[in-house]
């Protein structure tokens, strides 16, 4: 503890000061070749001003990867740290750092803007839509997101890393057992990008429900969108709990208010509870797009149309209202009664029917489909059995007296990373290849997208099976290291080589990225995968208004239907297409979130103000601004389309 | 822009009625938001430690001066909204600024109350109870003071450019608000205040 | 033009208001026991927060009013389970 106190450059840690050096030199390299290159001005007209959804859902992706990185290597130091018994690489300080940067980055800045990246690029396609409903607010939401981003990253060489686990549990996040300012990252950084995912939430919702394009009624929706409609739901009303929570730690930390406090009638668990009351809509959050992503891929390389629509619909709006009512089962062990916990373990193992509910359907698209086995593909058929077993656990779990036994066991980790990785994981990477062409306008290589697969499905299994006979052998979850004599150190070791492997894996997909771009062929025709919804039905690239024309829809999978039929989804002529104008404003003010929290969390106040205060100046120049976008002319689209090789539809 | 006729300005553009449907659906994350806080102050009302309880500290009169200026205010707002329907910009704009003249009151009387109980010894730091309690009253009182604003700029704009189909989505999006947090503070007034003011 | 600015919807609302108020007040002034007296509260409050909602925020007029009841009606949901599921887990269900 006494190397962490109180420091505000973290200089005496051999492997931070690396990384930092690493970062600096970085960072002074993409300047310098910005400028070189001349590329300023690009970066700024095209990218950080745009208010375009494919480009934000790209950027969101690309911050989304190099978190992946980020928190891959946690993931590495960790299983590193535990390989051997006894083992040096960290000490206990330096691996409660880790595991909870992992965690809070794997989840929050991966698997969220992984994900809302994906809903970014691909919902307005689907529902034939020239944007979302606020484009602005959505550049907002994405700048926000890196805004908190930004500032959680940089905690571990200014000031130090929070410690307390993902779940922050006090007392143990508490100013008096958490001194540093760690803890303070943690909320004040959570609580910038929670802003901007409440605002994407409301953002989406609106979009599906009320620009999709004529005759698409909501049950022709594709089943992604529909996933994203009820992800972005529980959105709306989960992300406030976390706003108030992390409110609260804030000021309990900062401000010595008593709600997690151990005296003067403060109530620790309280955090617990509000913290997962959000946290298991959370988890929602990141496995329903997941199920979209994978109902979209089956379908498409079955040649079928998904198995029971309905009942994927109807099994979702369930899960969404479930979720809401399962979180106490988060802390079975922490001290309420035989009801609580009996009620609380009944709807968790509720909520497994409609999750078995979509296996069955998914099953049962596959069968007696003509099925192709591309890169997507593969990643969708091994979810299956694998978040199977993730589910199966999941519910070994839910029995409230069962899980006196796992508990914050090596079983829970080897469960919630069964459904994470498979489920969401899994999804997010199926998405990137199957969607890569429409954005890019070629496809990734499929024999280095297959090699990646096959490293990363087993290696996954190397590196978390073996958990789960950890788990049951009683070895605990955030213990650095452990003696000889548990004799652990096998299973360890052979999980440590798995993360290795998940690590190669991850380092194939990206050189697949960079071989791509440099050697894949263009595809021409906008539908690579012979798909069925209406993102295919455009040009790739897609062009900035995304259709031509608005399509009208008939019946579900339209598209698949007016190729099969060689009817074309629109007629008619051209009409001048009315769009949105970029802004710098959401990216300064996200500047001012970003450095308003920066002092904040050194409780710098006066600057914190000032910075705050800038928030709000900026808020009143949207206010005033008088601003009714574009026009795009009829000769400019004739023009585009003819350079894209014509008319689309 | 396609302007609708049909419809009242605040609704007649597509955009326009884009607006007040996702403001709605921000007011459902208030709802979510409000009620964590709630659930906060009832895990914690009964814990006040060494410090004052409720019984101690809550004060009827202030608090009745406040729900009246409150739902007055949410009153007229609705008749400047309804004003504005039917096209009287002045007569709009004066409900507007009784509005937020009442809410200022509002805000003043909640200051009075807050030193009130600080100089009594109950601040935000003495006890749980007085931590959920002020964060709660603060809460709501921090989206008043941000309506004061908030409308102060609206009204500017409904000066300058008249009312245009701009303009009423913008009062008209502000009213819903400002309603709102009559809603909340109803919550607060029957479930804070008088639960708390119950003889058991 | 009195009459035109103050069409009697809104005047009924805010006097139905003030008078719910009154009644609320009401568990103060008279002796009964504390579940008549949460629900008299529940009872004024949810009427207070109708009249807003149906009178002054016109929450029906628009094309989108199923979506907007949808919307509150699960914001409700997910408020009163927040509400008595803390209250459940953290106050009576702990031993």
């Amino acid at each position: 503890m006494e190397s962490h106190e109180q420091q505000f450059l973290i200089l005496n840690e051999p492997m931070i000061v690396g990384a930092m050096i690493s970062i600096v030199v970085g960072a002074l390299s993409i300047l310098l070749g910005l400028t070189y290159f001349k590329k300023w001005g690009y970066l700024w007209r095209e990218w950080i001003t745009t208010v375009d959804h494919k480009k934000i859902g790209v950027m969101y992706i690309l911050v989304a990867l190099v978190m992946l990185f980020r928190g891959g290597v946690d993931a590495l130091l960790m299983r590193g740290q535990t390989a051997m018994p006894e083992n040096g690489l960290l000490d206990a300080q330096h691996y409660n750092e880790i595991f909870t940067t992992h965690g809070v980055i794997m989840i929050l800045f991966m698997a969220m803007p992984f994900i809302i990246g994906l809903i970014n690029v691909v919902t307005p396609l689907q529902i034939g839509a020239r944007d979302v409903a606020f484009p602005r607010l959505n550049s907002v939401s994405f700048w926000l997101f890196a805004a908190g981003a930004g500032l959680f990253n940089i905690s571990f060489i200014i000031g130090g890393s929070p410690d307390a686990g993902w779940s922050a549990y006090f007392p143990l996040a508490s100013l008096e057992f958490s001194p540093t300012v760690g803890n303070n990252y943690y909320s004040l950084s959570l609580q910038i990008a929670g802003l901007g995912t409440l605002m994407t939430g409301i953002n989406f919702v609106v979009t599906i429900l009320k620009m999709r394009a004529p005759g698409m009624t909501l049950m022709k929706m594709p089943m992604f969108t529909w996933s994203v409609l009820i992800t972005n739901v529980i959105i709306v009303f989960a992300f406030p709990v976390l706003t108030v929570a992390l409110a609260l730690m804030t000021m309990d930390r900062q401000f010595g208010t008593k709600f997690f406090a151990m005296q003067d009638g403060g109530m620790d668990m309280l955090w617990a509870n509000l913290f997962w009351v959000w946290g298991h809509p959370e988890v929602y959050i990141v496995i329903l797009p997941a199920f979209g992503i994978f109902s979209e891929i089956i379908s498409t390389f079955a040649r079928k149309n998904l198995y029971g629509y309905k009942s994927m619909v109807v099994s979702m709006v369930a899960i969404s209202l479930l979720s809401f009512v399962v979180w106490a089962h988060h802390f079975y062990t922490m001290g309420h009664g035989v009801m609580v916990n009996s009620i609380f373990s009944i709807t968790t193992m509720a909520i497994a029917v409609p999750t078995g509910v979509k296996i069955f359907n998914w099953l049962l698209t596959l069968h007696k489909g003509k099925i192709s086995f591309t890169t997507p593909m593969l990643y969708s058929l091994a979810f299956i059995p694998i978040f199977t077993i993730g589910g199966v656990t999941g519910v070994m779990l839910a029995m409230a007296s069962a899980d006196y036994q796992y508990h914050n066991t090596m079983f829970l980790v080897a469960h919630f990373h069964y459904v994470l990785i498979p489920g969401t994981v899994f999804a997010v990477i199926a998405g990137f290849h199957f969607w890569f062409p429409k954005v890019f306008g070629f496809r990734l290589n499929e024999k280095l997208g297959k090699l990646a697969f096959w490293f990363i499905t087993i290696s996954f299994n190397v590196a978390f099976f073996p958990l789960f006979i950890l788990g049951l052998n009683g070895m605990t979850r955030r213990m650095y290291t452990y003696s000889e004599s548990t004799g652990y150190g096998p299973l360890n070791m052979l999980s440590f080589i798995g993360a290795v492997g998940l690590g190669i894996g991850f380092i194939i997909l990206v050189y697949n990225l960079y071989w791509s771009i440099r050697y894949s062929p263009r595809d021409e025709t906008g539908d690579p995968w012979d798909a069925r919804s209406l993102e295919w039905a455009t040009h790739s690239p897609v062009p900035v208004y995304n259709f031509a024309r608005v399509p009208k829809i008939k019946e579900l999978d339209a598209f698949w239907f007016a190729k099969k039929n060689n009817q074309p989804l629109s007629d008619g002529p051209y009409e001048p297409i009315h769009m949105p104008s970029n802004s710098g404003m959401p990216f300064l003010m996200s500047g001012a979130f970003f450095a308003a929290g920066f002092c904040a969390v050194f409780s710098w106040w006066i600057p914190a103000i000032v910075f705050t205060i800038a928030i709000f100046v900026f808020m009143a120049l949207r206010s005033f601004e008088q601003d009714h976008g574009y026009y795009i002319s009829v000769e400019e689209i004739e023009r585009t389309e003819r350079e894209l090789g014509g008319d689309k539809e | 822009m396609k302007i609708d006729e049909s419809l009242p300005l605040e609704y007649s553009t597509e955009e326009n009625r884009l607006k007040i449907l996702g403001f709605w659906i921000f007011l459902g994350a208030e709802i979510a938001l409000f009620s964590t806080l709630f659930a906060v102050y009832f895990a914690l009302e009964n814990r006040f430690g060494t410090g004052p309880s409720a019984q101690e500290i809550f004060h009827m009169p202030p608090v009745m001066i406040e729900t009246i200026l409150l739902l007055t205010s949410s009153f007229t707002i609705g008749l400047g909204i309804h004003a504005m329907r039917l096209g009287l910009k002045k007569a709009m704009m004066t409900f507007f600024v009784i509005t937020l003249v009442l809410g200022l009151g509002f805000l003043g009387v909640e200051i009075y109350e807050f030193v009130t109980y600080v100089n009594e010894g109950a601040t935000i730091q003495t006890s749980a109870f007085l931590s959920s309690l002020m964060t709660l009253l603060g809460t709501h009182g921090l989206h008043v003071t941000f309506g004061l604003f908030w409308g102060t700029s609206i009204l500017l704009q409904v000066r300058k450019r008249g009312l245009t189909p701009q303009t009423a989505n913008k009062s008209f999006i502000f009213s819903l608000y400002w309603h709102f947090l009559d809603v909340v503070w109803i919550f607060i007034f029957s479930f804070v205040y008088l639960k708390g003011l119950m003889v058991l | 033009m009195m009459k035109q600015l103050f069409p009697k919807q809104h005047v009924m609302g805010f006097v139905f208001s003030l008078v719910l108020s009154v009644v609320a007040l009401s568990v103060l002034a008279f002796d009964m026991s504390y579940k008549m007296g949460m629900a008299i509260l529940l009872v004024t409050a949810i009427a207070q927060a109708s009249v807003q909602l149906l009178l002054f925020m016109h929450i029906g007029e628009s094309e989108d009013k199923k979506t907007l009841y949808t919307n509150i009606i699960y914001a409700l949901f997910v408020g009163v389970v927040t509400i008595l599921g803390t209250l459940l887990t953290m106050i009576w269900g702990y031993q």
